[in-house]
């Protein structure tokens, strides 16, 4: 059977959508924790893209794999896009400490 | 053992060329390898002209400071050991300091394959190092053209594993295919390299929890730390560079993301060693981890320059990655790309998302990789797209 909708972890806050119809306002489901959750997709997702599959707080982390693949960068309600328009990076940013060094 | 079950309905041995120093190549070609980027054409026009015979070119060899260039020299004679390299011919130009090809034939031949080294001004020029490069080439080609491949177990498999133009199906598919490879490889006594120090970070924790020894987790911690302070000195965001365009493309968000997918490629096993780059590993068998960039090429370099014999290189996106001197295959989890790239990927396992079970997908691709080391060509082999030769550098150009 096709499977379309992938959740890693139980710790998971997004789910990968791997479908060429990410149409927005369409009802996908998921298998979470081993139970069968609808979502409505808010968002159009393209193909192997992630929506949110609970509600994500700007600044707290988005967890994949269940580990934390970047914060938050506003509000992401279930069935939203994440990608790196909401989310950023906690790795490798020279920006973050050169603005710390031109502060400093 | 997670893979008792298959292990036991998989292949044990596989067919290769046994080498005087006790290594068994894939291959049985003569390798062409410049020392100098002013030796690439002797180089480049001896393979042209000669049957089964691999050029290795680079722009590199002259006026590099001396860490960067000792990197570059441990890379071209890591090339020349390589078993599937039957016999070696290495040309320079002049006087390379550091990097002249005596040196490097010299410990090459320590491996007892036939090797040459030929100066481009020794000769009297291009024209007469071409014609004394090709009388060598076909004096070496009757020696090693006669040796057969024989029957050899998996323990004398090295297996190279890499990850490159990833989406989020890799994490998922491809690269939990290839885990199942590097694992079946270790319970029969092989070893298996993960590389791409780039695509640890933020994975970092999984991989030290399954380090053999404290040690051995301490060098994950280090080379992990070391390459962060590349990107934080860079002074900027390393989104854009890793993940890479193409990454974010496929859905991938951020360099964490990816590298939870890329790790996904080794398996389960513990970590035995961590190593340099182009640097030989351990005999004990297991996994390997060597320290590259998240530069496809230079990566698979590396790998190649330990001595691996065949790599997975597992795709999201496709790609035309091919190592000349190790035999790479490609594979996808993503449908659409393998319709794309099936000109230059092997494997499509995107099957995996109509509910082939991950192991099916893993042993498939194992018997893949055990049939391509015993002499099924790969596409790229077939059409001659031998473009991943990097060296890795870690100093600039004086």
């Amino acid at each position: 059977m096709r499977k379309e909708v992938f959740v890693i972890n139980p710790k998971d806050n997004v789910a990968t959508l791997v479908s060429e119809d990410g149409t927005k306002g369409r009802r996908v489901e998921a298998d979470v924790n081993g139970k069968s959750q609808a979502f409505e997709l808010k968002d159009a997702i393209p193909f192997g893209h992630k929506f949110a599959i609970s509600p994500i707080a700007k600044g707290t982390q988005v967890i994949k794999y269940g580990y934390s693949i970047g914060t938050a960068t506003e509000n992401i309600q279930p069935g939203q896009h994440v990608h790196i328009h909401n989310i950023e990076s906690n790795r490798g940013r020279g920006d973050l400490v050169q603005q710390k060094e031109k502060t400093a | 053992m997670q893979h008792n079950g298959s292990s036991n309905k998989v292949p044990k041995t596989w067919l290769g060329y046994r080498r005087p120093d006790g290594q068994v190549g894939g291959r049985n070609f003569l390798l062409m390898l410049s020392g100098t980027l002013y030796a690439n054409c002797v180089c480049e026009r001896v393979s042209d002209m000669t049957f089964n015979t691999i050029p290795v070119v680079h722009p590199l060899g002259r006026c590099q400071v001396m860490p960067d260039l000792r990197l570059t020299v441990r890379t071209l004679i890591g090339m020349g050991k390589n078993p599937n390299c039957g016999a070696v011919i290495v040309v320079d130009h002049h006087k390379e300091t550091g990097c002249e090809a005596e040196e490097i034939a010299h410990e090459i031949a320590k491996t007892g394959k036939p090797v040459a080294a030929i100066n481009i001004r020794g000769s009297g020029g291009v024209i007469e190092a071409t014609a004394q490069a090709l009388r060598t080439a076909l004096d070496f080609h009757r020696k090693i053209s006669g040796q057969r491949r024989e029957e050899v177990p998996v323990s004398d498999l090295v297996f190279g594993m890499n990850c490159g133009t990833s989406d989020t199906t890799s994490g998922i598919s491809s690269n939990k295919a290839v885990g199942i490879v590097c694992d079946l490889v270790i319970d029969q006594g092989g070893r298996s390299i993960l590389a791409e120090t780039t695509e640890m970070l933020g994975g970092e924790e999984v991989l030290v929890a399954r380090a053999a020894t404290a040690a051995v987790g301490e060098k994950i911690w280090f080379i992990t730390k070391r390459m962060e302070k590349r990107a934080l000195e860079s002074g900027e965001d390393i989104r854009g560079s890793q993940p890479t365009g193409d990454n974010i493309l496929g859905g991938l968000s951020s360099i964490e993301e990816k590298s939870l997918g890329a790790i996904q490629k080794s398996g389960t096993k513990p970590i035995v060693d961590v190593v340099e780059f182009a640097e030989g590993i351990g005999k004990a068998s297991g996994l390997y981890i060597m320290d590259t960039p998240g530069h496809g090429g230079e990566s698979i370099t590396g790998i190649a320059a330990a001595g691996s014999q065949v790599l997975t290189f597992s795709t999201g996106g496709g790609h035309t990655i091919n190592h000349p001197v190790m035999t790479t295959i490609r594979l996808t989890g993503n449908r659409i790309s393998y319709e794309k790239m099936k000109d230059t990927v092997e494997v499509d396992v995107s099957d995996i998302f109509d509910g082939t079970p991950i192991e099916e997908a893993g042993i498939r691709l194992y018997n893949e990789v055990i049939d391509t080391a015993s002499g099924k060509l790969t596409k790229c082999e077939i059409l001659k797209e031998n473009n991943a030769m990097a060296i890795h550098r870690i100093g600039i150009s004086i």
